[in-house]
Protein backbone atom coordinates (compact mmCIF):
# COMPACT_ATOMS: atom_id res chain seq x y z
CA UNK A 1 0.00 0.00 0.00
CA UNK A 2 2.97 2.46 0.69
CA UNK A 3 4.67 2.08 -2.57
CA UNK A 4 7.19 4.52 -2.82
CA UNK A 5 6.38 8.20 -4.16
CA UNK A 6 8.41 9.03 -7.33
CA UNK A 7 11.12 11.89 -6.37
CA UNK A 8 10.95 15.05 -7.57
CA UNK A 9 13.87 17.56 -7.43
CA UNK A 10 13.03 20.98 -6.86
CA UNK A 11 14.47 24.47 -7.80
CA UNK A 12 13.88 27.67 -6.77
CA UNK A 13 14.87 31.20 -8.09
CA UNK A 14 15.84 33.45 -4.95
CA UNK A 15 16.47 36.70 -6.52
CA UNK A 16 15.98 38.32 -9.71
CA UNK A 17 19.45 38.28 -10.69
CA UNK A 18 20.00 34.62 -9.71
CA UNK A 19 19.36 31.17 -12.03
CA UNK A 20 16.89 28.77 -10.62
CA UNK A 21 18.71 26.44 -8.24
CA UNK A 22 17.95 23.16 -7.21
CA UNK A 23 17.28 23.12 -3.63
CA UNK A 24 16.67 19.01 -2.85
CA UNK A 25 14.03 17.01 -3.41
CA UNK A 26 10.59 15.89 -2.39
CA UNK A 27 8.41 12.79 -3.21
CA UNK A 28 4.98 13.23 -4.15
CA UNK A 29 1.84 11.14 -5.57
CA UNK A 30 1.82 13.57 -8.86
CA UNK A 31 3.24 16.42 -10.47
CA UNK A 32 1.00 19.01 -8.33
CA UNK A 33 1.42 17.55 -4.93
CA UNK A 34 5.12 18.00 -6.07
CA UNK A 35 4.61 21.31 -6.45
CA UNK A 36 2.48 21.78 -3.41
CA UNK A 37 4.79 19.54 -1.33
CA UNK A 38 7.97 21.92 -2.69
CA UNK A 39 6.32 24.73 -1.35
CA UNK A 40 5.80 23.85 2.29
CA UNK A 41 9.53 22.42 2.50
CA UNK A 42 11.75 25.11 1.25
CA UNK A 43 9.43 28.15 0.59
CA UNK A 44 8.77 28.86 4.33
CA UNK A 45 10.85 32.10 4.61
CA UNK A 46 10.82 34.88 2.06
CA UNK A 47 13.40 34.19 -0.41
CA UNK A 48 11.77 32.47 -3.40
CA UNK A 49 10.46 34.21 -6.77
CA UNK A 50 10.02 31.01 -8.51
CA UNK A 51 9.40 27.01 -7.93
CA UNK A 52 10.35 24.29 -10.55
CA UNK A 53 9.46 20.42 -9.72
CA UNK A 54 11.10 17.86 -12.60
CA UNK A 55 10.35 14.47 -11.97
CA UNK A 56 13.73 12.38 -11.23
CA UNK A 57 12.92 10.24 -14.10
CA UNK A 58 13.29 12.62 -16.60
CA UNK A 59 16.40 13.75 -15.98
CA UNK A 60 19.47 12.97 -18.03
CA UNK A 61 22.65 12.66 -16.26
CA UNK A 62 26.19 11.90 -16.78
CA UNK A 63 29.35 13.55 -14.35
CA UNK A 64 32.15 14.60 -15.89
CA UNK A 65 33.90 11.18 -15.19
CA UNK A 66 31.44 9.77 -17.51
CA UNK A 67 31.78 11.97 -20.51
CA UNK A 68 35.28 10.85 -20.62
CA UNK A 69 34.30 8.09 -22.64
CA UNK A 70 32.37 8.32 -25.98
CA UNK A 71 30.04 5.66 -24.91
CA UNK A 72 27.04 7.69 -24.08
CA UNK A 73 27.26 9.12 -27.62
CA UNK A 74 26.31 6.08 -29.08
CA UNK A 75 23.29 6.01 -27.20
CA UNK A 76 21.76 8.45 -29.57
CA UNK A 77 18.62 8.14 -31.12
CA UNK A 78 17.24 11.09 -33.15
CA UNK A 79 14.10 9.73 -33.43
CA UNK A 80 11.86 12.45 -31.89
CA UNK A 81 11.40 15.60 -32.79
CA UNK A 82 13.27 18.84 -31.79
CA UNK A 83 12.61 20.36 -28.84
CA UNK A 84 13.43 22.37 -25.84
CA UNK A 85 16.06 20.78 -23.37
CA UNK A 86 17.11 22.85 -20.11
CA UNK A 87 20.50 22.31 -19.00
CA UNK A 88 21.91 22.66 -15.62
CA UNK A 89 25.71 22.02 -14.18
CA UNK A 90 26.66 21.31 -10.72
CA UNK A 91 29.42 23.16 -10.20
CA UNK A 92 31.81 24.25 -7.14
CA UNK A 93 32.64 20.54 -5.75
CA UNK A 94 34.97 22.57 -3.10
CA UNK A 95 32.46 25.05 -1.90
CA UNK A 96 30.24 24.42 0.73
CA UNK A 97 28.32 25.65 -1.59
CA UNK A 98 27.83 23.60 -4.36
CA UNK A 99 24.83 23.62 -6.11
CA UNK A 100 23.10 22.73 -9.45
CA UNK A 101 22.18 25.30 -11.77
CA UNK A 102 20.09 26.21 -15.04
CA UNK A 103 22.60 27.68 -17.27
CA UNK A 104 20.57 28.02 -20.10
CA UNK A 105 17.89 26.15 -23.04
CA UNK A 106 19.54 24.21 -25.90
CA UNK A 107 17.17 22.61 -28.79
CA UNK A 108 17.79 19.26 -29.72
CA UNK A 109 16.18 16.03 -30.82
CA UNK A 110 17.26 13.84 -27.99
CA UNK A 111 18.67 14.56 -24.41
CA UNK A 112 22.29 13.13 -25.66
CA UNK A 113 22.34 15.36 -28.65
CA UNK A 114 20.87 17.93 -26.22
CA UNK A 115 24.30 17.00 -23.89
CA UNK A 116 26.63 17.12 -26.35
CA UNK A 117 25.26 20.88 -27.72
CA UNK A 118 25.45 21.92 -24.38
CA UNK A 119 29.22 21.10 -23.97
CA UNK A 120 29.93 23.11 -27.28
CA UNK A 121 27.60 26.09 -25.98
CA UNK A 122 28.36 26.51 -21.84
CA UNK A 123 31.42 26.82 -20.00
CA UNK A 124 32.61 23.91 -18.12
CA UNK A 125 34.82 25.22 -15.93
CA UNK A 126 34.23 23.71 -12.28
CA UNK A 127 31.35 21.91 -13.30
CA UNK A 128 31.30 17.99 -12.71
CA UNK A 129 28.11 17.25 -13.05
CA UNK A 130 25.56 18.07 -16.07
CA UNK A 131 21.50 17.42 -15.96
CA UNK A 132 19.96 17.63 -19.17
CA UNK A 133 15.76 18.14 -18.85
CA UNK A 134 13.15 18.15 -21.87
CA UNK A 135 11.41 21.44 -21.32
CA UNK A 136 7.99 19.76 -21.14
CA UNK A 137 8.99 17.62 -18.04
CA UNK A 138 9.22 20.59 -16.07
CA UNK A 139 6.34 21.85 -14.11
CA UNK A 140 6.63 25.70 -13.01
CA UNK A 141 4.66 27.41 -10.35
CA UNK A 142 1.64 29.30 -12.72
CA UNK A 143 2.63 32.86 -12.70
CA UNK A 144 -0.68 33.75 -11.11
CA UNK A 145 -0.23 31.69 -8.01
CA UNK A 146 2.73 33.54 -6.80
CA UNK A 147 1.57 35.64 -4.91
CA UNK A 148 -0.34 32.95 -2.82
CA UNK A 149 2.63 30.47 -3.15
CA UNK A 150 5.66 32.97 -2.13
CA UNK A 151 4.19 36.33 -0.19
CA UNK A 152 2.47 35.44 2.73
CA UNK A 153 6.30 34.14 4.04
CA UNK A 154 7.36 37.94 3.84
CA UNK A 155 5.05 38.84 6.44
CA UNK A 156 5.92 36.24 8.78
CA UNK A 157 8.56 38.04 10.63
CA UNK A 158 7.94 36.45 13.57
CA UNK A 159 10.16 32.96 11.56
CA UNK A 160 13.13 34.97 11.48
CA UNK A 161 15.41 35.50 14.58
CA UNK A 162 15.85 38.82 14.12
CA UNK A 163 12.51 39.53 15.94
CA UNK A 164 14.21 37.72 19.17
CA UNK A 165 16.97 40.52 20.01
CA UNK A 166 18.13 38.55 22.95
CA UNK A 167 21.97 39.57 23.03
CA UNK A 168 21.55 43.10 23.80
CA UNK A 169 18.98 41.78 26.92
CA UNK A 170 22.08 39.18 27.57
CA UNK A 171 24.91 42.26 27.13
CA UNK A 172 23.11 44.31 29.63
CA UNK A 173 22.98 41.90 32.32
CA UNK A 174 26.37 41.03 31.79
CA UNK A 175 27.78 44.72 32.20
CA UNK A 176 25.76 45.22 34.93
CA UNK A 177 27.11 42.32 36.86
CA UNK A 178 30.62 43.22 36.11
CA UNK A 179 29.94 46.72 37.48
CA UNK A 180 28.74 45.52 40.20
CA UNK A 181 32.05 43.41 40.91
CA UNK A 182 34.03 46.27 40.45
CA UNK B 1 41.01 1.11 -10.37
CA UNK B 2 41.07 -1.68 -7.78
CA UNK B 3 39.31 -1.15 -4.51
CA UNK B 4 42.57 -0.02 -2.79
CA UNK B 5 42.82 3.13 -5.14
CA UNK B 6 39.46 4.12 -5.16
CA UNK B 7 39.61 4.19 -1.25
CA UNK B 8 42.70 6.05 -1.31
CA UNK B 9 41.39 8.48 -4.26
CA UNK B 10 38.02 9.05 -2.00
CA UNK B 11 40.34 9.75 1.19
CA UNK B 12 42.29 12.10 -0.90
CA UNK B 13 39.58 13.51 -2.12
CA UNK B 14 38.10 14.31 1.41
CA UNK B 15 41.41 15.57 2.63
CA UNK B 16 41.07 18.16 -0.22
CA UNK B 17 38.02 19.71 1.21
CA UNK B 18 35.67 18.28 -1.65
CA UNK B 19 32.27 17.32 -1.22
CA UNK B 20 30.90 13.59 -1.61
CA UNK B 21 28.31 13.36 -3.85
CA UNK B 22 25.25 10.97 -4.72
CA UNK B 23 26.58 8.89 -7.55
CA UNK B 24 30.40 9.23 -6.29
CA UNK B 25 32.45 6.14 -5.37
CA UNK B 26 32.46 5.44 -1.40
CA UNK B 27 33.36 2.82 0.75
CA UNK B 28 30.10 0.76 1.95
CA UNK B 29 31.01 1.57 5.49
CA UNK B 30 30.80 5.68 4.73
CA UNK B 31 27.31 5.11 3.27
CA UNK B 32 25.99 2.70 5.83
CA UNK B 33 27.12 5.32 8.68
CA UNK B 34 25.67 8.01 6.99
CA UNK B 35 22.51 6.41 6.53
CA UNK B 36 22.31 6.03 10.13
CA UNK B 37 22.78 9.06 11.05
CA UNK B 38 20.80 11.27 8.94
CA UNK B 39 18.02 8.50 9.01
CA UNK B 40 18.36 9.08 13.23
CA UNK B 41 18.60 12.88 12.57
CA UNK B 42 15.54 12.30 10.11
CA UNK B 43 13.50 10.82 12.94
CA UNK B 44 14.72 13.24 15.85
CA UNK B 45 13.32 15.92 13.71
CA UNK B 46 9.75 14.27 13.10
CA UNK B 47 9.46 12.75 16.64
CA UNK B 48 10.91 16.43 18.18
CA UNK B 49 7.33 17.63 17.16
CA UNK B 50 5.58 16.40 20.04
CA UNK B 51 6.81 17.40 23.16
CA UNK B 52 6.63 21.12 21.84
CA UNK B 53 3.29 20.44 19.51
CA UNK B 54 1.50 18.95 23.07
CA UNK B 55 1.82 22.92 24.07
CA UNK B 56 0.41 24.64 20.95
CA UNK B 57 -3.38 24.64 21.86
CA UNK B 58 -2.16 26.29 25.69
CA UNK B 59 0.05 28.82 24.26
CA UNK B 60 -0.65 32.08 26.75
CA UNK B 61 -0.69 34.33 23.95
CA UNK B 62 -1.00 34.75 20.15
CA UNK B 63 2.02 35.80 19.57
CA UNK B 64 3.96 32.91 21.11
CA UNK B 65 1.49 30.34 19.41
CA UNK B 66 2.28 31.43 15.80
CA UNK B 67 5.90 30.94 17.27
CA UNK B 68 5.27 27.72 18.44
CA UNK B 69 3.26 26.97 15.21
CA UNK B 70 6.02 27.82 13.21
CA UNK B 71 8.88 26.23 14.68
CA UNK B 72 6.97 22.67 15.13
CA UNK B 73 6.37 23.39 11.68
CA UNK B 74 10.06 23.88 10.52
CA UNK B 75 10.67 20.77 12.51
CA UNK B 76 8.40 18.82 10.29
CA UNK B 77 10.69 20.37 7.17
CA UNK B 78 13.48 19.48 8.42
CA UNK B 79 12.89 16.20 8.89
CA UNK B 80 11.97 15.91 5.14
CA UNK B 81 15.34 17.97 4.09
CA UNK B 82 16.77 15.19 5.67
CA UNK B 83 15.11 11.74 4.66
CA UNK B 84 15.47 13.58 0.80
CA UNK B 85 19.17 13.68 2.11
CA UNK B 86 19.08 10.07 3.14
CA UNK B 87 17.37 8.89 0.50
CA UNK B 88 20.12 9.94 -2.19
CA UNK B 89 22.71 7.02 -0.29
CA UNK B 90 19.82 4.47 -1.56
CA UNK B 91 17.83 4.22 1.76
CA UNK B 92 14.17 4.30 1.01
CA UNK B 93 11.47 6.51 3.11
CA UNK B 94 9.29 3.40 3.28
CA UNK B 95 12.45 1.58 5.38
CA UNK B 96 13.64 4.40 7.32
CA UNK B 97 9.55 5.07 8.62
CA UNK B 98 9.57 1.22 9.20
CA UNK B 99 12.84 1.44 11.21
CA UNK B 100 11.34 4.20 13.52
CA UNK B 101 7.79 2.83 13.90
CA UNK B 102 9.38 -0.81 14.65
CA UNK B 103 11.80 0.39 17.48
CA UNK B 104 14.56 -0.40 15.11
CA UNK B 105 15.93 3.19 14.75
CA UNK B 106 17.04 5.49 17.27
CA UNK B 107 16.33 9.14 17.58
CA UNK B 108 18.15 12.07 19.75
CA UNK B 109 16.90 10.55 23.24
CA UNK B 110 16.06 14.06 24.97
CA UNK B 111 12.27 13.84 23.03
CA UNK B 112 11.51 11.39 25.60
CA UNK B 113 11.55 13.51 28.68
CA UNK B 114 7.98 15.06 28.86
CA UNK B 115 7.37 18.91 28.22
CA UNK B 116 5.46 19.43 31.62
CA UNK B 117 4.97 23.42 31.84
CA UNK B 118 4.68 26.45 29.45
CA UNK B 119 8.46 27.08 30.66
CA UNK B 120 9.41 23.58 28.93
CA UNK B 121 8.81 25.65 25.70
CA UNK B 122 11.62 28.01 26.46
CA UNK B 123 13.95 25.93 27.67
CA UNK B 124 14.01 23.63 24.49
CA UNK B 125 13.92 26.35 22.25
CA UNK B 126 17.06 27.57 24.28
CA UNK B 127 19.07 24.12 25.71
CA UNK B 128 17.46 21.23 22.76
CA UNK B 129 17.72 23.41 20.04
CA UNK B 130 21.29 25.46 20.92
CA UNK B 131 22.61 21.94 21.42
CA UNK B 132 21.22 20.90 18.19
CA UNK B 133 22.78 24.24 16.41
CA UNK B 134 26.36 23.45 17.86
CA UNK B 135 26.19 19.54 16.07
CA UNK B 136 24.30 21.21 13.37
CA UNK B 137 26.89 23.55 12.58
CA UNK B 138 29.79 21.00 12.87
CA UNK B 139 27.76 18.77 10.18
CA UNK B 140 27.35 21.62 7.99
CA UNK B 141 31.32 21.16 7.21
CA UNK B 142 30.20 17.39 6.55
CA UNK B 143 31.95 15.60 3.80
CA UNK B 144 28.87 14.25 2.40
CA UNK B 145 27.21 17.10 0.19
CA UNK B 146 23.52 16.48 0.50
CA UNK B 147 23.74 16.44 4.03
CA UNK B 148 25.72 19.36 4.56
CA UNK B 149 23.41 21.51 2.09
CA UNK B 150 20.52 20.31 4.10
CA UNK B 151 22.47 21.59 7.40
CA UNK B 152 23.45 25.34 6.02
CA UNK B 153 19.39 25.24 5.49
CA UNK B 154 18.38 24.02 8.89
CA UNK B 155 21.08 26.01 11.08
CA UNK B 156 19.49 29.06 9.63
CA UNK B 157 16.34 28.08 10.70
CA UNK B 158 17.20 26.69 13.91
CA UNK B 159 18.92 30.04 15.00
CA UNK B 160 15.31 31.11 15.06
CA UNK B 161 14.28 28.36 17.19
CA UNK B 162 16.87 28.93 19.94
CA UNK B 163 16.07 32.82 20.04
CA UNK B 164 12.70 32.64 20.21
CA UNK B 165 13.01 30.37 22.98
CA UNK B 166 15.89 32.37 25.02
CA UNK B 167 13.30 35.50 25.02
CA UNK B 168 10.78 32.90 26.78
CA UNK B 169 13.08 32.18 29.36
CA UNK B 170 15.03 35.69 30.10
CA UNK B 171 11.22 36.25 30.54
CA UNK B 172 10.84 34.24 33.24
CA UNK B 173 13.51 34.29 34.76
CA UNK B 174 13.26 38.60 35.46
CA UNK B 175 9.31 37.83 36.18
CA UNK B 176 7.42 36.85 38.82
CA UNK B 177 8.14 34.60 42.12
CA UNK B 178 5.86 31.30 40.37
CA UNK B 179 7.71 32.20 36.83
CA UNK B 180 11.05 32.14 37.92
CA UNK B 181 10.26 28.49 40.11
CA UNK B 182 8.32 27.36 36.59
CA UNK B 183 11.65 28.13 34.81
CA UNK B 184 13.65 26.84 37.06
CA UNK B 185 12.25 23.64 37.71
CA UNK B 186 12.20 23.62 33.70
CA UNK B 187 16.10 23.86 33.80
CA UNK B 188 16.25 21.33 36.50
CA UNK B 189 14.59 18.62 34.47
CA UNK B 190 15.64 19.73 31.21
CA UNK B 191 20.20 20.22 31.52
CA UNK B 192 20.82 17.05 32.02
CA UNK B 193 19.10 15.05 28.96
CA UNK B 194 20.35 17.83 27.07
CA UNK B 195 24.38 17.18 27.65
CA UNK B 196 23.38 13.88 27.28
CA UNK B 197 22.47 14.69 23.19
CA UNK B 198 26.28 15.00 22.44
CA UNK B 199 25.96 11.24 23.02
CA UNK B 200 28.59 8.97 25.00
CA UNK B 201 31.91 9.91 25.96
CA UNK B 202 34.80 9.60 23.36
CA UNK B 203 36.10 6.38 24.96
CA UNK B 204 32.81 4.97 24.59
CA UNK B 205 32.08 6.05 20.87
CA UNK B 206 33.23 3.92 18.52
CA UNK B 207 32.55 5.07 15.41
CA UNK B 208 33.74 8.72 15.80
CA UNK B 209 37.59 7.63 14.90
CA UNK B 210 36.26 7.28 11.49
CA UNK B 211 33.50 9.72 11.25
CA UNK B 212 36.57 11.45 11.65
CA UNK B 213 38.64 10.38 9.50
CA UNK B 214 36.01 10.75 6.94
CA UNK B 215 35.18 14.02 6.99
CA UNK B 216 31.73 13.00 8.47
CA UNK B 217 32.02 14.67 11.94
CA UNK B 218 35.22 17.43 12.55
CA UNK B 219 34.44 17.25 16.30
CA UNK B 220 34.06 14.84 18.78
CA UNK B 221 31.01 14.37 21.27
CA UNK B 222 32.87 15.59 24.39
CA UNK B 223 34.19 18.61 22.25
CA UNK B 224 31.04 19.45 21.70
CA UNK B 225 29.74 19.11 24.77
CA UNK B 226 32.29 21.11 26.46
CA UNK B 227 31.53 23.71 23.82
CA UNK B 228 27.78 24.22 24.79
CA UNK B 229 28.20 24.27 28.35
CA UNK B 230 30.82 26.70 28.36
CA UNK B 231 28.57 28.86 25.74
CA UNK B 232 25.36 28.43 27.77
CA UNK B 233 26.14 27.76 31.53
CA UNK B 234 27.37 31.43 32.10
CA UNK B 235 24.14 33.05 30.41
CA UNK B 236 22.05 31.01 32.73
CA UNK B 237 23.81 32.16 35.78
CA UNK B 238 23.68 35.87 34.81
CA UNK B 239 20.07 35.44 34.57
CA UNK B 240 19.99 34.13 38.25
CA UNK B 241 18.89 30.52 37.10
CA UNK B 242 20.78 27.54 38.89
CA UNK B 243 22.01 24.58 37.05
CA UNK B 244 21.47 21.82 38.45
CA UNK B 245 25.02 20.05 39.11
CA UNK B 246 26.61 21.09 42.63
CA UNK B 247 29.76 19.90 40.80
CA UNK B 248 29.75 22.63 37.68
CA UNK B 249 32.97 25.19 38.57
CA UNK B 250 34.85 27.43 36.60
CA UNK B 251 38.22 26.24 35.41
CA UNK B 252 40.80 29.43 35.17
CA UNK B 253 43.37 26.97 33.81
CA UNK B 254 41.50 25.28 30.87
CA UNK B 255 38.92 28.55 30.42
CA UNK B 256 36.22 25.93 30.47
CA UNK B 257 33.21 25.00 32.31
CA UNK B 258 34.05 21.79 33.83
CA UNK B 259 30.59 19.19 34.99
CA UNK B 260 29.39 16.80 37.11
CA UNK B 261 29.43 13.21 35.84
CA UNK B 262 26.88 12.15 33.71
CA UNK B 263 24.15 9.80 34.99
CA UNK B 264 25.04 7.04 31.47
CA UNK B 265 22.62 4.45 32.96
CA UNK B 266 19.61 6.85 32.63
CA UNK B 267 21.16 7.38 29.17
CA UNK B 268 21.40 3.87 28.09
CA UNK B 269 18.19 3.66 29.69
CA UNK B 270 16.54 6.19 27.78
CA UNK B 271 18.07 4.91 24.04
CA UNK B 272 17.09 1.57 24.80
CA UNK B 273 13.50 2.45 24.99
CA UNK B 274 13.31 2.98 28.61
CA UNK B 275 12.37 6.97 28.98
CA UNK B 276 9.59 8.35 30.49
CA UNK B 277 7.68 8.80 27.24
CA UNK B 278 9.44 6.61 25.13
CA UNK B 279 6.62 4.35 24.36
CA UNK B 280 4.16 7.23 23.80
CA UNK B 281 6.44 8.76 20.90
CA UNK B 282 6.14 5.89 19.08
CA UNK B 283 2.60 5.28 19.62
CA UNK B 284 1.91 8.86 18.20
CA UNK B 285 3.89 8.57 15.31
CA UNK B 286 2.33 5.22 14.28
CA UNK B 287 -0.61 6.06 15.12
CA UNK B 288 -0.12 9.58 12.79
CA UNK B 289 1.09 7.06 10.20
CA UNK B 290 -1.96 4.53 10.32
CA UNK B 291 -4.30 7.72 10.54
CA UNK B 292 -2.51 8.98 7.62
CA UNK B 293 -3.13 5.89 5.49
CA UNK B 294 -6.91 6.93 3.99
CA UNK B 295 -5.00 10.46 2.88
CA UNK B 296 -1.92 8.23 0.84
CA UNK B 297 -4.24 6.00 -0.91
CA UNK B 298 -6.73 9.14 -2.22
CA UNK B 299 -3.29 10.73 -3.63
CA UNK B 300 -2.68 7.37 -5.22
CA UNK B 301 -5.97 6.71 -6.91
CA UNK B 302 -5.94 10.51 -8.32
CA UNK B 303 -2.90 10.17 -9.47
CA UNK B 304 -3.38 6.90 -11.56
CA UNK B 305 -6.71 8.63 -12.94
CA UNK B 306 -4.46 11.71 -13.75
CA UNK B 307 -2.62 9.20 -15.27
CA UNK B 308 -4.23 7.61 -17.47
CA UNK B 309 -6.17 10.64 -18.70
CA UNK B 310 -2.79 11.84 -19.38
Amino acid sequence: MDSQWQIYQVFEKERADLPHRNAGSVHASDAEMALENARDVFVRRPNCLSLWVVPERAIFSKTVEELQDNAWRTEMQNTSAEESYLVFQKQGQTARETFVVHVGDVAANSPQQALERALETFDDKNVFVWWIVPERAIIKNEASDAPSMFEPAHWKKYRNHLSYPVEPIMRELKSAQEMLEE
Amino acid sequence: MSEQEKLQEFEARIARGEKIEPGDWMPEEYRKQLIRMISQHAHSEIVGMLPEGAWITRAPTLRRKITLLAKVQDEGGHGQYLYHAAETLGATRAEMIDALLTGKAKYASVFNYPSLTWADMGMIGWLVDGAAIMNQTMLAHCSYGPYSRAMVRICTEETFHKKQGMEQVIKYARGTPPQKAMVQDALNRWWWPVLMMFGPHDSNSPNSAQLIRWGVKTKTNDELRQEFINKTAPDLQLLGLKIPDPALHYDEASDNWISGEIDWDEFWRVVKGDGPCNKERLAARRDAHENGAWVREALNAYAERFEGEG
